[in-house]
């Protein structure tokens, strides 16, 4: 309970400093929301007649304590490029699109990558894991965006599964396909730390005894290297899905889905403070709670780390 | 072949790839050159030879479980009739577990740390489950018997522990359970009580000649260690170099070795060291030992006021004596360390060293000397070992520095450290290492008292047995006295003469050692010497 308590300070300490080096970063960076609103051929009074209506006058710190004191009554204020519009609004519309496309894309990672990586185990230094080794690497080593446009050549022209562009509504079918894109380098990663995990627990000693007891090697794989190869995984899970957040920006960009990476993007460039603060509020949250998690589930797999441990 | 015999091994080849893969040629070591042996049903044979000498790789070839690397050459392995060189990787695993089963050195690895021991022990017998297979119930019966006949106490509780639960002889309890479950004819055991302390051995050996006596099962057992293999094995092979030198009846042949290395090996069996004089080094009498009292601080107009942490204590440590302190934490026994060498100094009573009083000696170069529990942080991190040792010199008044470095060298090597360690950091070493460097460096005092202040408790078994031979050996050759101060009975009574045992500040009890440990009267005593075979 205590480690709780703890957790949920920290987490709170972190994105209080988070938000507050953006809100500094924002006012560092030329150029503002009236600018950006109003395009190059404003006169400078209708700018300052702007700046003067989005309160961009006064100094950074009342700002932000203004913004805090909002943002802790869960008002996070109204978007400075779509005027009318609040932040809780846009968000609303946009959130669970990224959050099923990160969904999809956690679950190719995790359901694809381990039995991959015990199929290159079993054929170690054969050619069917010198083929996906190699393979791997290309992956990892393809630009984001370039895996995105191969996709949808792939899958969107030439094979029509989905139409590129086309997004309509939470469509499942059309996300596959982004997050396929976000999976794909992720997936190679994992495969590649997961082996040499497995391959660091097989030269233990407990597999030794399992195999004197008669256990073939895929019985060795499977009910004892297994468990015990996840546990250093279950952290690097944890960066991967920081990771998908920060591969979706590219890839809704790409694949022109209407989600959360797209709009932290318009809204740098429309110098749309309260909807970056709250974008990046929403990414700290979820990594700092995955951290908490992670700690979680180490218990539930590692029972050394129970009580009395 | 004879339906008597159980294994047959005959001339059996077994070699390593050489270990320079840069050569291009693939030259191949042999590690087991030549060997045959059989063994009958019931037979408990030892393989005894040093380490590099195939003796474990012997056992692994029988079980087929050598490295990937390994291969045998030649030869052949007979198990019940069955050629199991020739043996599919299939019919091998119904072999494993079933037929043969194996126990290994290192009980505090060998299991799998994330399943509960229930599973771990069963396993072989899900593996096998022959033609009429088990209820999860009578399995689980099967399990509570077996863990009951290794002698583990609750074994319902252990079904359910995971393995950093227990201790290392549970451990191995655990591990001897598993291998038994199936009841193999033939349980191989590869150096199974070496990582383990010496009582603990000493159980587990008794154990497994329990289990051959109820069971029958023919016991292959590996070990360097004669001691044990004089203890449980009929007859024993000597293997040396890959080859057998010598095989016989197990008295026969340790009592009268033919080889040369047999002859060796068996002169290395290590003996009690010295023998005390009677002149008492060090007289302490009616000694009590103040302390502050814990969080106590003294302000500005109040002097502290101290409690008595060790009462009265009077003792006598002789020339060439090895004294044991003994007692739990905060029983005051490193405390009286601490005034002998001067780093605490409010007591009361007399203490003599040599026939002098105490800080007459400790103002010279005669002062006893100590040795502290952690090596790790007992050296200066930022010094070589070499600036350390030569420090100690200069401390010490040796003016050249030809002369300290000289003397430093001279020191390593006397501690068993390579003359390289001098110009290393104490991060580059090891514990064991480290430890010996603390060593050499209270002996360049030359000192006639030596205290050693649980030197070997924050070392691992093996690195510990090596440092506390090399303490026993130089105590022997520099005729010091040493008192010996620790909290593990198993160790004392191995290499003290003379037992106190200090129960909150207060000497319970006294005596030789082999008395206090056959016969402990205060109840304290008792509960020490429990808790050591609890380990």
């Amino acid at each position: 309970m205590q480690a709780i308590v703890k957790k949920l300070f920290s987490l709170i300490l972190t994105v209080l400093v988070i938000s507050f080096l953006t809100f500094i970063i924002f006012s560092i960076i030329p150029g503002n929301a009236a600018l950006a609103k109003l395009g190059v051929d404003a006169s400078p009074e209708q700018i300052a007649a702007m700046e003067e209506k989005l309160q961009l006058n006064d100094p950074v710190i009342i700002r932000y304590g203004r913004w805090l004191f909002g943002a802790l009554r869960g008002d996070f204020g109204e978007s400075l490029q779509y005027s009318g519009v609040t932040v809780g609004e846009l968000l609303g519309s946009r959130l669970p699109v990224t959050m099923v496309l990160a969904g999809i894309s956690f679950l190719l990672i995790v359901l694809l990558s381990v039995p991959v990586a015990l199929f290159c185990v079993k054929f170690r230094d054969r050619l069917p894991d010198r083929i996906l080794t190699v393979l791997g690497q290309v992956m990892m080593a393809v630009p984001a965006f370039f895996l995105g446009i191969l996709i949808t050549y792939i899958f969107g022209l030439l094979l029509r599964a989905f139409r590129p562009g086309a997004y309509e509504g939470l469509s499942l079918r059309y996300l596959f396909f982004p997050a396929l894109s976000i999976a794909i380098p992720k997936i190679a990663m994992t495969v590649r730390f997961l082996k040499s995990s497995v391959r660091g627990e097989l030269s233990q000693d407990y597999v030794r005894t399992a195999r004197a007891h008669g256990a073939s090697e895929d019985q060795v794989l499977k009910n004892h290297v297994l468990r015990n190869a996840l546990i250093p995984v279950i952290t690097f899970l944890a960066l991967v899905i920081g990771e998908i957040l920060a591969g979706s920006i590219v890839a809704e960009q790409v694949f022109s889905v209407p989600g959360l990476g797209r709009l932290l993007i318009t809204s740098i460039s429309a110098r749309d403070y309260p909807v970056v603060q709250a974008i990046v509020m929403y990414i700290t949250t979820v990594v700092v709670s995955l951290d908490f998690l992670v700690d979680l589930l180490y218990r539930l797999v590692d029972p050394r780390l129970r009580r009395g441990g | 072949m004879s339906m008597d015999e159980l294994l047959r091994v005959s001339h059996l080849n077994v070699s390593f790839p050489d270990d320079d893969p840069y050569d291009g040629i693939e030259e191949r070591d042999t590690v087991v050159r030549e060997l045959s042996f059989t063994m009958k049903p019931g037979d408990i044979l030892g393989v005894v030879g040093e380490s590099g000498s195939g003796k474990s790789m012997t056992a692994l070839s029988v079980i087929r479980l050598l490295k990937k690397s390994a291969r045998v050459d030649s030869g052949q392995i007979l198990f019940q009739g069955k050629d199991l060189l020739s043996l599919s990787e299939e019919e091998l695993c119904d072999l494993r577990g079933l037929g043969i089963s194996m126990i290994f050195q290192e009980p505090m690895t060998s299991l799998n740390p994330v399943l509960r021991i229930e599973s771990q022990v069963s396993e072989a017998l899900r593996l096998h489950p022959g033609k009429e297979p088990l209820s999860t119930e009578e399995i689980h019966q099967k399990v509570r018997k077996v863990l009951e006949d290794v002698g583990l106490p609750d074994p319902e509780g252990v079904c359910r522990m995971y393995p950093h639960e227990l201790s290392g002889g549970m451990r191995q309890r655990v591990m001897i359970a598993a291998a038994l479950i199936t009841d193999p004819s033939l349980l191989i055991a590869d150096e199974p009580t070496t990582a383990l302390d010496v009582l603990i051995q000493e159980q587990i050996l008794d154990l497994l000649k329990e289990i051959h006596e109820r069971t029958g099962v023919a016991i292959l057992f590996i070990s360097h260690d004669l001691h044990v293999i004089r203890r449980l094995c009929d007859r024993v092979l000597v293997m040396y170099q890959g080859q057998i030198v010598e095989e016989g009846e197990t008295k026969e042949v340790l009592d009268h070795p033919q080889h040369e290395y047999t002859k060796t090996l068996v002169a290395r069996i290590p003996r009690v060291a010295t023998v005390p004089g009677d002149t008492p080094v060090l007289e302490m009498e009616d000694v009590t030992i103040y302390y502050p009292p814990r969080g106590a601080s003294s302000g500005l107009f109040r002097k502290v006021k101290v409690e008595p942490y060790v009462y009265g204590a009077s003792l006598k440590l002789y020339q060439n004596e090895i004294l044991g302190i003994v007692g739990g934490s905060g029983s005051g026994k490193s405390t009286i360390g601490k005034v002998l060498t001067g780093l605490h100094g409010i007591y009361d009573g007399t203490i003599r060293l040599f026939g002098q009083p105490l800080e007459k000696v400790l103002a010279g170069n005669e002062r006893p000397q100590m040795i502290f529990q952690d090596p790790y942080s007992a050296l200066n991190p930022s010094h070589t070992i070499g600036w350390t040792l030569m420090e100690t010199l200069r401390s010490k008044g040796t003016r050249s520095r030809e002369k300290q470095q000289e003397m430093a060298l001279q020191m390593l090597e006397e501690v068993g450290l390579s003359e390289a360690i001098f110009h290393r950091y104490p991060r580059d070493l090891s514990g064991g290492q480290r430890q010996r460097c603390c060593i050499g460096q209270a002996l360049l005092y030359d000192p006639k008292i030596l205290i050693a202040d649980e030197p070997v408790s924050a070392l691992d078994v093996t690195v510990s047995s090596q440092v506390l031979e090399l303490l026993l050996k130089l105590q022997k050759q520099r005729h010091m006295s040493m008192i010996f101060v620790s909290h593990d009975m198993n160790i004392v009574r191995l290499i003290c003469h003379r037992v106190i045992v200090l129960d909150h500040g207060r000497i319970v009890e006294e005596g030789p050692s082999e008395e206090i440990f056959a016969h402990p009267s205060h109840a304290y005593t008792k509960k020490l010497i429990e808790a050591a075979m609890l380990e």
